[in-house]
């Protein structure tokens, strides 16, 4: 059941176009590469899909509600409640400890502290970095930063979690093993994900990939079949 | 490297980097004005007689009283403090930006001791300009401003000028010494190749220890009255001594305070941690405690101003409660006595010394805050694009500056309070015997008459603790807040700008 669509989206950042008509739909626990060369206009389709952009002309909906014309304070909260959100890098408080990092949506939701580090701490876990909850960022390794921003975008279960270039700034296993860990828990809580990436490795994560091209849609296909570890695929 | 070459490389840049270099520039500029107009009031002439007289040719009694003129001078001098503490903020303004453009030259082949010399000659050629546009507006100003009033006095010390030496030496003082603190503040961050500023990781928070500092600096000042008893007539020792212990003293304490300032942020962080339900007050918890120096160094100037203020107005209760027992006591003695109102009013010029010091400390903490907020654009977008309220951040915001603000200012005016009390803890009079004539002056005048209409009138020494100035502690405390609430306010504005989600493009 599509639950996030797009429909002739344009946005352009002054004279220059980033995107000229995209439609683009999202199925319940689908998972979608965005792909194509740098200034395609990936990012840009990402953010108007998470509702961080609007566009300039076009549509999208969330589960039948047009959110391009919601309010910031409205979008704002649908990301806080319905999406997750995941960028290459620089996204965890610096000053707070990964638990901390972690429970900061629950704790915005209303949840209480106690609550929050549980299931902070149960995040972390599922990520293989507990151990490191009461650490700060800036003392771990770019791998075990992005474990936690990860688990800090899907502690809320979010129906859809929009990753930009999610593992661009890890060395290549250590970003298989971030992406093999989040595909299987989106796959396990059905959260849709929507991935851009510019690696044909990543895109073979996806069950679809999307090719941007000049901020248009060049072509879909199918991701290619890549199994994943514990057979969560 | 050829020196136009490092000339050229320390004034490149981006728009920050140009408005760190302006920012510099003025705050030299205004240090400039403070420092030559102290060192005019220095340049005045004694005039002919003794060591009181007074130079007439001025209209102003700060001016015109031998006495007075040692503490404008000091006030002058006071005002440089704010004015060197903006200049220090406006040197962190775009420092990381600055940082990677220096890891940038690294990367090309600079050596570590190159790069140094970059960052330190972009410190010293905007103060250098600086202090020359500030020359330059002194003597612009002194012409203007030479305009003898209908009785030929002058308010300001426009007929002297200091002598070349003394201007050299702040002309070209200053950017040394503005040069010689970029240098020691490279000297605990490297700037690596791969762009990364390091420093040594913080262990554990601050200790209380600068409230020792604050302990020795009142003690000094309380030490000041009963060295000039002990030292009575011994004018050689009085001369050092007596400012030694003024000056070694304030510095103490204002030391102890903004160091104390950095206990205060990180106690203020680990109570939000504990207690803190909102997740603003953890985000600013978090940043309190992460770097709690920030807080010393964000209201460094503005706490030396309230110390000065709070001194001030410790005196100025002094002198309101010495005119009083004065004027009782003359009363008891059968003269009715005017208000004096010579020390009170020299004491509004230094309270309009202390809001300037204010105000000045208010534009370093805005520079502060302002490229605090500028510095983490990036993160503050994420955080935006993931779904924390703007609101959130600004709350955050807000309790990282007020958090500590509110303690450190009680705590600077209370020393302040402290150190002016420790200088002249009570008003005193009398002791002594005064023969007052109970007739015409014709009768008095006669010998053989005023013994009998004379009486000894014996008044007993009185002494008088002079109130708490509480109201007037509680204005400067609330100009103080003000000022931090102003300056929140800008720092917000600037928030908005910062969290706007293109920020998120620019990595």
């Amino acid at each position: 059941m599509t639950q996030l669509q797009a429909r002739g989206v344009v946005r352009a950042y002054g004279p220059t176009p980033a995107l000229r008509g995209v439609t683009l739909d999202v199925a319940e626990g689908e998972i979608v590469a965005v792909t194509g060369p740098s200034g395609c206009g990936k990012s840009t389709l990402l953010h108007c899909l998470a509702g961080i952009l609007r566009p300039d002309v076009g549509e999208v909906t969330w589960r039948g509600h047009r959110i391009d014309t919601w309010s910031e304070a409205a979008r704002s909260r649908l990301r806080r409640t319905e999406f997750g959100v995941l960028f290459q890098f620089g996204q965890l408080v610096a000053e707070l400890t990964a638990a901390e990092n972690v429970a900061l949506p629950l704790l915005l939701a209303g949840t209480g502290r106690r609550e929050a580090r549980t299931a902070a701490l149960t995040w972390l876990e599922r990520f293989g970095v507990a151990d490191l909850a009461d650490v700060r960022p800036g003392e771990m390794s770019g791998g075990q930063q992005q474990r936690c921003a990860t688990a800090r975008a899907l502690v809320t279960e979010p129906r859809v979690l929009f990753a930009d270039e999610p593992t661009g700034a890890l060395d290549t296993l250590t970003g298989e093993q971030v992406l093999t860990q989040l595909v299987r828990l989106a796959r396990e809580q059905h959260t849709a994900v929507v991935l851009v990436t510019h690696e044909p490795r990543i895109a073979a994560y996806a069950d679809r990939e999307i090719v941007l091209r000049d901020g248009l849609v060049d072509h879909t296909g199918l991701g290619l079949d890549v199994p994943l570890a514990g057979g969560a695929r | 490297m050829r020196p136009g070459t490092l000339v050229r490389l320390a004034l490149a840049g981006t728009r920050t980097d140009t408005a760190r270099v302006v920012l510099t520039a003025l705050s030299a500029l205004l240090a400039t004005l403070a420092g030559l107009a102290a060192l005019a009031v220095l340049a005045i002439d004694k005039p002919p007689g003794d060591a009181w007289a007074k130079s007439e040719q001025y209209g102003n009694a700060l001016l015109r009283e031998p006495g007075l003129r040692g503490g404008t001078t000091f006030a002058l001098l006071m005002l440089t403090i704010p004015v060197l503490a903006l200049a220090g903020q406006c040197a962190r303004l775009g420092a990381p930006a600055r940082d990677r453009r220096l890891a940038g030259l690294r990367l090309a082949g600079a050596t570590p001791g190159q790069v140094t010399r970059l960052a330190v000659l972009e410190t010293g050629v905007a103060a250098l300009l600086g202090t020359l546009a500030g020359l330059g507006v002194y003597l612009g100003g002194r012409e203007l401003l030479h305009r003898p009033d209908g009785q030929g006095q002058l308010a300001l010390p426009t007929d002297v000028l200091p002598s070349a030496g003394a201007m050299a030496a702040v002309v070209l003082g200053l950017p040394v010494v503005a040069a010689l603190a970029t240098a020691l503040m490279l000297r605990t961050v490297t700037t690596s190749p791969l762009g990364v500023s390091r420093k040594a990781p913080r262990e554990r928070g601050p200790r209380p220890w600068a409230g020792l500092l604050i302990a020795v600096g009142l003690a000094a000042f309380i030490a000041v009255r009963p060295v000039l008893f002990q030292f009575e007539g011994n004018d050689e020792v009085l001369a050092w001594l007596v400012p030694l212990l003024f000056v070694a003293g304030g510095l103490t304490a204002m030391i102890g305070v903004v160091i104390g300032t950095g206990w205060i942020s990180y106690t203020c962080g680990r109570l939000l941690r504990r207690h803190g339900r909102h997740p603003a007050a953890l985000l600013a918890a978090g940043r309190l405690m992460a770097d709690p120096w920030a807080g010393s160094r964000t209201f460094a100037a503005l706490l030396a101003a309230l110390i000065f203020g709070g001194g001030a107005a410790a005196l100025r209760a002094f002198f309101a409660a010495q005119d009083q027992l004065d004027r009782e006591q003359s009363r008891l003695g059968g003269v009715d006595q005017a208000a004096d109102s010579f020390y009170l009013s020299t004491m509004d010029l230094v309270d309009a010394a202390v809001a300037v010091a204010v105000l000045i400390a208010a534009g370093g903490l805005m520079v502060a805050l302002v490229e605090g907020i500028v510095a983490r654009r990036r993160a503050y977008a994420a955080l935006v694009a993931t779904g924390v309220p703007r609101a959130t951040l600004s709350r955050s915001v807000a309790w990282q500056a007020l958090a500590p603000a509110v303690p450190a200012i009680l705590l600077a005016l209370t020393v302040g309070t402290l150190l002016g009390r420790g200088l002249f803890p009570k008003a005193t009079t009398g002791g002594s015997s005064t023969e007052v004539c109970n007739a015409t002056a014709a009768l008095c005048a006669d010998p053989a008459t005023r013994a009998q209409y004379t009486r000894v009138v014996e008044t007993p020494p009185v002494e008088q603790v002079p109130d708490v100035p509480l109201e007037h502690l509680a204005w400067l405390g609330a100009g103080a807040l003000a000022a931090v609430l102003v300056t929140v306010g800008v720092g917000l504005l600037f928030l908005r700008v910062s969290t706007a989600l293109d920020e998120l493009r620019a990595a």
